[in-house]
């Protein structure tokens, strides 16, 4: 019993040496493996004296040898599921590889295994297999056999190692296992070995025992008569009286197939599989019937203690709160979280059993954060730090403090300043009396988990935090810790260059560290469970449970990931590698690219596919649609909206059910239904405050339609620099547009100056748009510094800009031409229509009825200043349809739809 | 009054009788437990207390140890309020009126009659496969029960013996009773065509439980208690299988006096101990010398932290049946509680010479130890002892609690996390894991814990005061919510008085002294009451002594300042000075509404 190790003589094999335990501990013999061995055997038949034939006996060729190797290999690799296969499938997957000797293969093995009928039988079996290990004497390096320290080889001793340990009883238990084994056969696969086997079986038992069901009962019935005298007074007084503990047992051996578990490795490699596909693809694992699986697993193998820590991952994935903090706390009160959570691999052996329990907060913090409790996260972040300096768990504590930053970058920085500044928290660890500010809080956790981690070589957080501290300086002015006296030069500017320079050192810090730490967890078994999965699909029998597999893979790369070799790089790295793709992208957007924006999501979206997460994911195609709509204008936009909601259902990705909020919020904006807009900010609204409390970014949107003003005062209380500088500039354009344009004046220039300190390119170059059309609102005589400020933004405009702003650049150009006094028409025709030309065109596609009715006016006067009066009038009707659209809206009903 | 004990006798009689037959020893053996504890009628032929229940003779071992003790307990069964319903006529217990369920006349031994002999024979011997096999192709109600049966226990055997067989890396596998699909087939099948008696459901109804449908369990359970109510073992199947009042409130019992029985225990182990107590009190009346419902009494009364009465019934149940092991660890827990060394050592080696291989011997051995602070030897033995049961569930709990002593965290954790898996009920175990988190130094994650436990039993003082200390403690540093639990435990009776004090001590932290004063002050009368004294005495009376000057109330201050006088140290001097300021005070002053601005 497992309680017991690790106490006073600590006899018995821990948790947290499974595998470098005893030697029975490797994996167990099971009628699958021994199947297994005896295709091994055939693979690799012991040297004989004679000559070897090159391809041994039964092959046709060496590709044919080859095959069933690999074919082997797989199977002791493979990680599809929890159990093994019956027979029933293993001889289907055994006859897509040997197609070439007729079923010879099959026959044999059958016949091998029901030929397994006593004790004895079994010991001759495993004395043959050693000699498949033994080189014959006077072998040469060219002759075939079995390297011992070849995976088969290594499987094969662990099989004789397992049967050399075994007790009579073990022996007896695996003779009636094979038994049932062979009996599980369905009936239709082939009669006439049926038959064999049961007169083989008939021959070799007396004569009355006929029936299967009778062999069984004898090797049950066989040693139990015996053992009266031992149980004295507990089975018989009691068993009426006490529970006994088969309550939970009623899942497992419902069939008659032996329910056998794959070795130790094969789960684990099981279980990582699975908290991937959680991590990636919540929504394809359904809640219950995992939990199911999971309990099955659970009852099967009750001291393999990650299943509870996956079914915590499971009720997390579908947001049931209870159930993952019990789970959460129920793993890690078993396993003391030992069990190697980190780089998932087995943690070595220590002398001492001390537990980490600091892993515990830290999970226990991101489960709060997960729910939105920052408040709660940060108590056990705390306390994660406290327990860890005190157990001087180092690589626990960098994560931690990654953890930490990455919960003040997401939270409002305002309502945690009570927590983060009481007298034990993480501040004043720092050594500076002085208090600081959350920003620069935030800014020296990060380099402090940086430099820990560098330290210990954990190049996946290392990577981490070069990417936060990318996200960082891409949202904040660095300004230096100790800011006293006059020479403390104080550039007040983001910088970019930082930016990439984390960016860059990221996927860097992966690829250095690649080759020695990462590959350890590279081969993890996918590979081998993808060549079996295949090969079924071959054969064209799909097993029932495959079926939920494939819905994983079910995106364009389907074949990719098939019939590719197995991917060089662990899916962790990946997936970082990815989110440093995708925050470039992010940072192009803030600087104002569109076409670099486009360009790393796309990348993104094609080469990470396979290791991102499903909410990394959708960011990604929120990334591209949003480019969609201001370029290709709204019904591009929409049909990709539709894609990717076949793609993300809405209930799982809060980030889609934004998008189209958006999209559509927009497009009833241009089109003038205002009701429409209304009923959409109000479910923003809803939206925002119900699902995620931590983000706070979402209420800034959210409430952006409500009021600008209370928005800016959140913003500013939040700290969220950059959002203040596009309030500002919705502030200028309210006033703009309530034609109050010396209010509106110096919104427009400070968020001009903003933009400025924080790098935002075209939000500048908007910010400058806006304060010429502010400019130009004041009277003809300032159309020439109107004119200069367009012309100063142009270039950015029509590299990067949207349609919106283009046209919008492009009307103000021709009105400050027309306002301008000096300007005629005539002179130059083409300095006024070509822009709005241009800007009608981008209009169109963008359904925007208010500003389109504006550009056809304005072409009609110049028009009417030329003198082409049928070009005025094509032009008017034009500007009197935009008008009649935008305040009769026709088709109200539809804009909810796409 | 007679005659109605006469039925009862009656009625157990054959019951134990019929039971046997059937080779349901431990029902058996309970029925004829209960029909030697019915209260002997006036003859005076007949006394109980010569007459010791189960073992026909005394040995003695047996009188001396009676003769040891007899001198410290006074214990009479006398008549109990509200339970003298036993001596009214017509209807015996409490005013109910039962239904009188007829006893079942036994098949005639008929064709098969000897087969049965022999088969009973050989599952008396424990060769239940053999005895299965003589009764096949009979088709006598007894004989078709009597071959599920043997071939259950078959089964059961065999799962025992695969448990340790099949023990791999990965921890225990779950054995399952090979034969419960065809008995389940069986059984089902003669309960469609009404071949089954109320024995045939019994086992039909564990059948169902090991393969996990309670719920028709349950029902068919009730069918057998209903038709056959004597057999107690039915009933404790059925109690174990309401986990909750609701589903004991659910279910449709027939108005048979041993559903008294077994909603008394039902009530026992489902924490409501009042109901169980009301219960078995009125059954005393009839079952004066039931061993049985002695002890379950006791039991109830530790539970509900009477000790005195519960040593008491223990040790006149001991004198009667010396070589009772039945709930002897509950009585050992209680000798432990009151760390009476020399009886547990007594108990110890009474039940150690009875019968080592008991879990309860175990336990109470392992009890021993750890009062004793051997505490490794004490682990030895509660591993022995849930060996001998896996689900020994206060034996997990135990454990744990050893294992804390040991400073052996992760195995106490194990331990503990064990006995929540197998009952979540039980705060014991929930409470030992927050202790433990919170020894650790981590009371934010000690916090989950003591949630659980204090949900499970809201009025317990200890567990609020322990979430309090958790939020109060450095880390943490929340008083606000600790002082919401402290306020929590003062009201659920929090005998210790740790809660008051420490209310009037975080209320004074936060500046809050009207409120510390008010906590003080009641925290001074618990401490008279209870005539204590000590530091927490002085501290209060300081308090209130400074907190009516500032207020300017110097009548009570002073009255405060001169009990302190009574204590030395340096609060007496503070006392002195206080006392002469606020004489100064007064005289310099007059009027009392300038000195509290003044001050």
């Amino acid at each position: 019993m497992n309680v017991f190790a690790g106490v006073g003589g600590g006899s018995a094999a821990t948790d947290a040496a499974p595998a470098v335990g005893t030697g029975k501990a490797l994996l167990e013999l099971t009628p699958h493996k021994i199947a297994v061995c005896h295709l091994v055997q055939v693979f690799a038949p012991p040297a004989q004296a004679g000559g070897d034939v090159v391809p041994p006996f039964p092959f046709e060729s060496l590709a044919h040898h080859n095959r069933l190797g690999l074919f082997l290999f797989t199977l002791t690799r493979s990680c599809e599921d929890f159990l093994e296969p019956p027979l029933e499938e293993f001889l289907r997957q055994l006859k897509a590889v040997d197609d070439l000797t007729n079923g010879w293969f099959c026959e044999q093995l059958t016949s091998t295994l029901s030929a397994l009928n006593s004790p004895d039988d079994l010991f001759n079996f495993f004395d043959k297999l050693r000699g498949v290990l033994t080189a014959p004497e006077g072998a040469s390096a060219e002759d075939i056999f079995l390297d011992p320290n070849s995976q088969l080889g290594v499987f094969l001793r662990c099989c004789i190692l397992a049967f050399n340990s075994m007790t009579f009883e073990g022996v007896c238990h695996l003779l009636a296992d094979i038994v049932m084994y062979c009996n599980s056969t369905d009936a239709s696969y082939d009669m006439a070995e049926d038959e064999n086997f049961n007169n083989e079986v008939g021959s070799m038992m007396d004569a009355d025992i006929g029936s299967q069901a009778d062999m069984f009962d004898k090797y049950h019935r066989g040693f139990s008569s015996g053992s009266h005298m031992g149980e004295s007074s507990s089975a018989l007084t009691r068993a009426p009286m006490l529970p006994y503990d088969s309550d939970d047992a009623n899942t497992s051996k419902a069939d008659d197939n032996p329910t056998c578990l794959r070795s130790r490795w094969q789960l684990e490699a099981y279980l990582n599989q699975q908290a991937d596909i959680l991590e990636k693809d919540p929504s394809s694992v359904p809640l219950n019937s995992f939990n199911a699986t999971m309990t099955k697993l659970r009852t099967l193998a009750p001291e393999l203690h990650r299943v509870q820590f996956l079914q915590y991952l499971n009720a997390l994935c579908h947001d049931d709160y209870v159930t993952s903090v019990d789970n959460l706390h129920r793993y890690f009160d078993y396993s003391a979280g030992m069990q190697g959570l980190f780089g998932r691999s087995v943690s070595p052996v220590q002398d001492i059993v001390v537990g980490k329990y600091e892993s515990a907060l830290l999970c226990l913090g991101n489960l709060h954060c997960y729910f939105g409790h920052p408040k709660k996260a940060l108590e056990a972040f705390a306390e994660a730090v406290r327990v860890s300096q005190m157990n001087n768990d180092d690589s626990c504590l960098a994560y931690v403090l990654g953890a930490i930053s990455n919960l003040l970058s997401k939270i409002g920085m305002s309502n945690t300043v009570g927590i983060i500044s009481s007298p034990y928290s993480i501040g004043t660890n720092i050594g500076l009396g002085t208090p600081l500010s959350i920003q620069q809080q935030l800014l020296v956790l990060l380099k402090r988990s940086l430099k820990r981690a560098d330290m210990l070589k954990l190049p996946s957080l290392l990577s981490f935090d070069h990417l936060s501290l990318a996200k960082f300086d891409l949202k904040h002015v660095q300004r230096p810790l100790v800011s006293f006296g006059p020479n403390a030069s104080t550039k007040l500017r983001t910088c970019p260059v930082d930016v990439c320079k984390n960016l860059r050192l990221s996927s860097r810090v992966l690829t250095d560290f690649g080759t020695d730490v990462l590959s350890t967890s590279n081969d993890n078994g996918s590979f081998s469970t993808s060549w079996l999965r295949n090969l079924s699909a071959a054969t064209g029998s799909w097993r029932s449970s495959s079926v939920k597999s494939t819905k994983l893979h079910n995106n364009d790369f389907d074949n990719f990931h098939y019939h590719a070799q197995p991917c060089p790089v662990p899916a962790p790295v990946l997936q970082l590698a990815g989110s440093a793709c995708l925050l470039r992208a992010t940072a192009w957007e803030h600087y104002g690219s569109a076409p670099m924006v486009r360009m790393n999501a796309l990348v993104y979206a094609t080469c990470f596919a396979d290791a991102s997460s499903s909410s990394e994911m959708s960011l990604a195609y929120v990334k591209l649609i949003q480019q969609l709509a201001v370029f290709k204008g709204y019904s591009a936009a929409f049909c990709a909206l539709k894609l990717a909601e076949k793609k993300f259902p809405s209930s799982t990705s809060s980030h889609i059910q934004l998008l189209r909020m958006q999209i559509l919020h927009e497009r009833a904006l241009h089109r003038g239904h205002l009701k429409i807009a209304q009923q959409i900010c109000d479910e923003f609204g809803v939206l925002s405050s119900s699902v995620c409390g931590v983000d706070i970014e979402l209420k800034t949107e959210a409430s952006a339609a409500a009021v600008a003003n209370s928005l800016f005062s959140t913003c500013y209380k939040y700290n969220l620099q950059v959002e203040n500088a596009s309030v500002l500039l919705l502030l200028a354009e309210i006033y703009k547009k309530s034609d109050n344009a010396v209010l509106g004046l110096p919104y427009a220039l400070a968020s001009q100056s903003f933009c400025k300190s924080f790098n935002l390119d075209l939000l500048e170059a908007s910010a400058t748009l806006t304060l010429a059309e502010l400019w130009l609102a004041l009277g003809s005589s300032h159309a020439k510094r109107a004119l200069s400020l367009v012309y100063q933004c142009l270039p950015m405009i029509l590299g990067h800009g949207g349609l919106e702003l283009r046209a919008r650049a492009h009307i103000t150009l021709a009105k400050c031409h027309l306002s301008d006094p000096k300007f005629s028409v005539p002179e130059d025709p083409e300095a006024v229509l070509d822009p709005l030309n241009q800007a009608t065109e981008d209009l169109q596609v963008l359904e925007y009825h208010d500003m389109a009715a504006e550009a056809y006016y304005l072409k009609a006067m110049a028009y009417n200043h030329l003198g082409k009066l049928d070009e005025r009038e094509e032009a008017a009707a034009c500007f009197k349809e935009h008008i009649t659209a935008l305040e009769k809206p026709h088709n109200e009903e539809d804009s909810l739809v796409y | 009054m007679a005659s109605g004990k006469e039925t009862y006798r009656a009625e157990l009689r054959a019951a134990a009788r019929q039971l046997g037959e059937r080779c349901l020893y431990s029902a058996a053996k309970w029925a004829a437990e209960l029909l030697v504890g019915v209260e002997p009628d006036a003859a005076p032929a007949l006394s109980c207390a010569m007459d010791p229940p189960s073992s026909s003779s005394a040995t003695p071992a047996g009188r001396l140890l009676h003769m040891h003790r007899s001198g410290g307990s006074s214990f009479r069964p006398r008549p109990r309020p509200g339970g003298g319903g036993g001596s009214e006529a017509g209807t015996p217990l409490g005013g109910v009126s039962y239904v009188s369920t007829p006893i079942p006349d036994d098949d005639a031994f008929d064709s098969g009659g000897d087969k049965y002999l022999l088969a009973k024979t050989y599952f008396d011997c424990r060769e239940y496969r053999r005895a299965a096999h003589v009764l096949q192709n009979q088709v006598g109600r007894k004989a078709v029960f009597l071959r599920c049966y043997a071939l259950y226990m078959a089964g059961e055997k065999r799962k025992e013996a695969e448990m340790i067989e099949l023990e791999g890396s990965l921890g225990k596998s779950n054995a399952v009773n090979e034969e419960l699909v065809a008995l389940e087939r069986e059984l089902s099948t003669h309960r469609r065509t009404g071949s089954i008696d109320s024995f045939g459901l019994y086992l039909y109804g564990i059948v169902l439980r090991d393969k996990g449908c309670e719920g028709l369990a349950r029902t068919i359970l009730v069918e057998s208690v209903n038709s056959y109510p004597w057999n107690w073992s039915a009933w404790s199947e059925l109690q174990s299988l309401c986990t909750s009042s609701d589903i004991l409130n659910s279910l449709n019992l027939k108005n048979h006096w041993m559903k008294d029985f077994f909603l008394a225990s039902a009530y026992l182990e489902l924490k409501m101990h009042e109901e169980a107590l009301k219960r078995y009190e009125r059954l005393v009346g009839v079952f004066r010398c039931s061993g049985y419902i002695q002890a379950q009494i006791a039991t109830v009364q530790y539970s509900m932290r009477d000790l005195d009465e519960a040593e008491m019934i223990f040790e006149e149940l001991l004198r009667t049946d010396p070589f009772r092991v039945d709930s002897m660890d509950v009585y050992s827990n209680l000798l432990y509680a009151k760390e009476s060394l020399t009886a547990l050592s007594f108990l110890a080696h009474r039940v150690f010479l009875t019968d080592k291989y008991r879990p309860e011997s175990c336990c109470i051995i392992a009890n021993y130890y750890s009062l004793k602070g051997l505490h490794e030897k004490s682990v030895l033995y509660f591993q022995r002892a849930l060996k001998l049961n896996r689900k020994y569930l206060s034996a997990w709990t135990l454990m744990g609690h050893e294992y804390v002593e040991l400073k052996n965290t992760p195995a106490a954790i194990d331990a503990y996390r064990r006995a929540v898996d197998i009952n979540p009920r039980d705060f014991r175990a929930w409470y030992g894991l927050g202790q433990i988190y919170e020894m650790m130094g981590m009371p934010f994650y000690a916090l989950y814990y003591f949630r659980k436990s204090s949900h499970l039993q809201p009025d317990d003082a200890r567990l609020w005061i322990a979430m309090a200390q958790c939020y109060e403690s450095d880390q943490l540093q929340m008083i606000e919510e600790a002082i919401k639990c402290y306020e929590r435990a003062e009201k659920s009776n929090d005998t210790e008085g740790i809660a008051l004090h420490q209310l009037a001590k975080l209320h004074s932290m936060l500046g809050q002294s009207e409120k510390a004063a008010f906590y003080y002050k009641k925290d001074l009368e618990r401490m008279e009451i209870e005539e204590r004294q000590g530091q927490n005495f002085v501290e209060a009376l300081l308090f209130l002594a400074k907190h009516y000057r500032s207020i300017g109330r110097f009548e009570e201050a002073e009255h405060y300042c001169t009990r302190l006088l009574d204590y030395t140290g340096p609060e007496k001097e503070t006392a002195k000075n206080m006392l002469q300021s606020i004489k100064r005070l007064q005289s310099g002053f007059p009027s009392m509404d300038i000195d509290n601005f003044s001050l």
